[in-house]
C-alpha cells in the first residue's frame, strides 16, 4: 500500500536575482515496507527534500499525499495538523541521535507514546518490547550521556518506532557511527521496514550503507534520478 | 510525563544553587517588608502606648516625636483649668547615649508625672511602676538591664524597679521611664566647671553696666531654666467635645493640639514617610532584580534545551507541552526560592538589630508578586522555545 506520493514538488528559496531552485519537479512514490535511500553530495537538496517530505518545510509547488491524505496541493497545508501527523504517523531518526538528555532510555521511548495519550501498563509494555527488540533492555534506566553512540542510536530508533509510524525518516543515521555499527543500524532499519510494513526513507551520503535498499535516488542540483 | 522535573533532576546542583541565590534575594525582600512594618511599629509604639486624648505641643510644631517642641513646665497647671480637661500631665522625651553596664547604649528617656500623671508605662512585664519621686526607673527589656540593677545617669544612680516590653522609641531604641524631675535633671545636668564658667561669663557681662553686688544679686535669676518639657498630655472629661477643648487650648494658651490619631498621622506622613518610601523602593528594586535573575536562568535553561525542544516539536509535541516545560521550571524556581527565603527570614528575623514585624498578608502579597514575576520571567525563554523550528533537530 502506498504510504507517500510526491508529484511535481518544487522548492524555490528567495526571488529575482537571489532565487535558488533547491528542488525541481520531484516525483516519487513509497509503499509500506519500502526502503528508500536518498543520496547526493552536499548542497544537492537532500535536506530540503527531507524537510518537505517530513512536512516541516512547505514546498513552493507540488502535491504530497501521505497515507491516503492529500497534505499539500495548491493551497499549501493550511488546516492540516502537522504535529498530529508527526506524532501519530511519522518516526524520525537523526544523525546525532537527538535523545532528550534529561530522560532515561525508556523515558525517551515513552515520550512519543505519552504524546498520543498512551499511558500506564500498555505504554510500559510497549517500551519494554521495543527495548528488547533493540537489544538494549539492560540500558533502560540509563541517561543518554551514559550510553555508547550505537546504544543511543538504538534508543533513537526505538523512539521512532514507538507509535508504529507509517513512515520513518532517517537523516544520516550512520554518520556518527563507525562502519560496523552503521551497517548494524541499516540492517535494523531493513528489518523494521519488512516486519512493521513501515516505509523507510534514509538520507545518506555513504553508498556502502545502502546495500539491499528497494529504491535508491540520487539528488543532483535539485533534480532526482532513480537508480532502481 | 513531567519533563520539567526530569530536567531539573539532571541539573539539580545548578537548580539548588539558583534557588538559594534567588531565595536570598527574596529573604531580603521579606526582611524589607518586616523592616517597613517594624519601622511603623517602632515609630508609633510610644504614641500608642501613651495614648492621651490630646497632645499639647509648642505652637506650630508637630512634636514631640516628629519635631522638637519645648514649653515651660508650669503650663500644665493652666491646662488643668481649661473646661473639659480632666487631667493634664507634663511630658518630656529625649534620646541619650550613656554607659549602661559595660556598654555604651543609645536609648530614649521619657519623664512624666509619676504620681497619677499620664505618659508612663502602661504594662509592666516584670516588677512595678515607679512609686517614688526620685531615683527609680522602668526600662525596656532591650536595654539589657535586670530588675534591681543600678544604672548611673549623670549625678545619680537609678534603680530598675520594672521592665516593660511595649514602648520603644521611634528610632527603635529602648525607652527608660523616669520621674519628670529626674528626667529633667539627666537632660540638663551639666558639668560643675561649665556652670562656674558660665556664671563668670554672665558676671563679667553684667559688671560692665552694674555694680558687682547688683550683678551678683541678678545672677541666680539669669540661670537657664531646667523646668522645660516637650508636651502636655491631656485626658478629657468623658463626654466633652474634643474639638472644642482643643480650640480653647489653641486660642487661649497659644499651643498646638493633636489627637493621638493626628499624632500618628504626623509621624506616618513626616518622620516615617521617607524611610517608608525608601524601603518600598528597595523592595521594588529587589523584586525586579529577582525577576531578571529568574528570567535569565530560565532563558539559559531553555537555550540549553533548544535542540531537545526542536526534537520534541518534530516528533509531534504540541506547544502546550513546550510551554509547560518552560513555565513549570520558572514556577518551581520561583516557588523554591520564595519558600527558602520565607523559611530563612522566619527563622532569623529576631537576629536583626532593628525590629522586623512579619505579617502573613505581606508574605502573601510578596508571593503573588514573585509568582507573577516568575511567569513574566519565563516569557523570554518561552518566546525562544516557541519560535524554535523543528528543522533544527535535523543535521549534525
Amino acid at each position: 500500500m502506498e504510504v507517500l506520493r510526491i508529484e511535481g514538488l518544487t522548492k524555490i528559496f528567495g526571488s529575482g536575482r537571489l532565487e535558488v531552485r533547491a528542488l525541481e519537479d520531484i516525483s516519487l512514490s513509497v509503499a509500506g515496507g519500502d526502503l528508500v535511500a536518498l543520496l547526493g553530495p552536499s548542497g544537492s537538496g537532500k535536506t530540503t527534500l527531507l524537510l518537505c517530505t517530513s512536512l516541516i518545510l512547505e514546498p513552493t509547488r507540488g502535491k504530497i499525499v501521505f497515507d491516503g491524505e492529500t497534505i499539500h496541493q495548491q493551497n499549501g497545508w493550511e488546516g492540516i495538523d502537522i504535529r498530529r501527523i508527526h506524532r501519530e504517523k511519522m518516526g524520525f531518526i537523526f544523525q546525532s541521535h537527538n535523545l532528550i538528555p534529561f530522560l532515561t532510555a525508556q523515558q525517551n521511548i515513552l515520550f512519543p507514546l505519552s504524546l498520543v495519550g498512551k499511558k500506564g501498563e500498555a505504554a510500559e509494555a510497549r517500551v519494554r518490547e521495543l527495548l528488547e527488540y533493540m537489544e538494549i533492555a539492560d540500558r533502560a534506566d540509563y541517561l543518554p550521556a551514559l550510553l555508547s553512540g550505537g546504544e543511543q542510536q538504538r534508543v533513537a530508533i526505538a523512539r521512532a518506532l514507538a507509535n508504529n509510524p507509517r513512515l520513518i525518516l532517517a537523516d544520516e543515521p550512520t554518520a556518527s557511527l563507525d562502519t560496523g555499527r552503521g551497517k548494524k543500524v541499516m540492517e535494523l532499519l531493513k528489518k523494521i521496514a519488512k516486519e512493521n510494513q513501515s516505509a523507510v526513507i534514509v538520507v545518506t551520503h555513504d553508498v556502502r550503507m545502502i546495500e539491499g535498499f528497494d529504491q535508491i535516488y540520487h539528488l543532483k542540483d535539485g533534480h532526482l534520478q532513480n537508480d532502481h | 510525563m513531567d519533563l520539567a522535573v526530569h530536567d531539573l533532576k539532571l541539573h539539580k546542583g545548578r537548580f539548588i544553587a539558583t534557588v538559594i541565590g534567588v531565595g536570598l534575594l527574596f529573604t531580603i525582600v521579606l526582611a524589607m517588608n518586616g523592616l517597613y512594618r517594624g519601622n511603623i511599629h517602632e515609630g508609633l509604639a510610644v504614641i500608642k502606648a501613651t495614648n492621651p486624648d490630646l497632645w499639647v505641643v509648642e505652637r506650630q510644631r508637630g512634636g514631640p516625636f516628629n519635631e522638637t517642641s519645648t514649653m515651660p513646665e508650669f503650663y500644665h497647671y493652666s491646662l488643668k483649668a481649661v473646661p473639659g480637661v480632666e487631667r493634664a500631665s507634663p511630658f518630656i522625651f529625649y534620646t541619650v547615649e550613656r554607659q549602661v553596664g559595660d556598654k555604651s547604649r543609645h536609648f530614649s528617656i521619657i519623664g512624666y508625672d509619676v504620681f497619677d500623671g499620664l505618659g508612663g508605662p502602661q504594662q509592666i512585664h516584670v516588677g512595678r511602676n515607679i512609686a517614688r519621686a526620685h531615683y527609680e526607673m522602668v526600662a525596656h527589656e532591650k536595654l539589657g538591664v535586670k530588675l534591681g540593677d543600678r544604672v548611673p545617669l549623670g549625678l545619680h544612680t537609678y534603680t530598675v524597679v520594672g521592665l516593660t516590653r511595649e514602648a520603644i522609641s521611634p528610632d527603635g531604641e529602648p525607652i527608660v521611664y523616669l520621674s519628670l524631675p529626674d528626667a529633667q535633671e539627666v537632660l540638663f545636668q551639666r558639668d560643675n566647671e561649665e556652670i562656674r564658667n558660665q556664671r563668670q561669663r554672665l558676671s563679667r557681662s553684667l559688671t560692665r553696666s552694674l555694680s558687682p553686688p547688683a550683678a551678683e544679686k541678678l545672677l541666680p535669676g539669669l540661670q537657664p531654666d531646667t523646668h522645660i518639657i516637650n508636651a502636655i498630655l491631656v485626658r478629657l472629661t468623658p463626654g466633652v467635645n474634643r474639638a472644642e477643648v482643643a480650640r480653647h487650648i489653641e486660642n487661649w494658651l497659644y499651643f498646638s493640639t493633636f489627637t493621638t490619631a493626628e499624632e500618628t498621622q504626623l509621624m506616618l506622613k513626616g518622620r516615617l514617610a521617607g524611610m517608608t518610601k525608601q524601603l518600598l523602593l528597595f523592595r521594588t528594586l529587589l523584586l525586579l532584580v529577582s525577576v531578571v535573575i529568574i528570567s535569565l536562568v530560565i532563558y539559559t535553561f531553555t537555550m540549553e534545551k533548544i535542540r531537545s525542544i526542536a526534537v520534541m516539536k518534530l516528533i509531534g509535541a504540541p506547544n502546550l507541552t513546550i510551554v509547560r516545560l518552560v513555565m513549570e521550571q520558572s514556577m518551581l524556581l520561583t516557588l523554591g526560592a520564595f519558600l527558602f527565603g520565607l523559611l530563612l527570614i522566619h527563622n532569623t528575623y529576631h537576629l536583626f538589630p532593628k525590629t522586623l514585624v512579619l505579617l502573613a498578608e505581606d508574605d502573601l502579597i510578596t508571593f503573588i508578586v514573585a509568582f507573577l514575576g516568575g511567569i513574566l520571567a519565563s516569557i523570554l525563554g518561552l518566546w525562544q522555545a516557541l519560535k524554535t523550528q523543528p528543522a533544527m533537530a535535523l543535521g549534525g
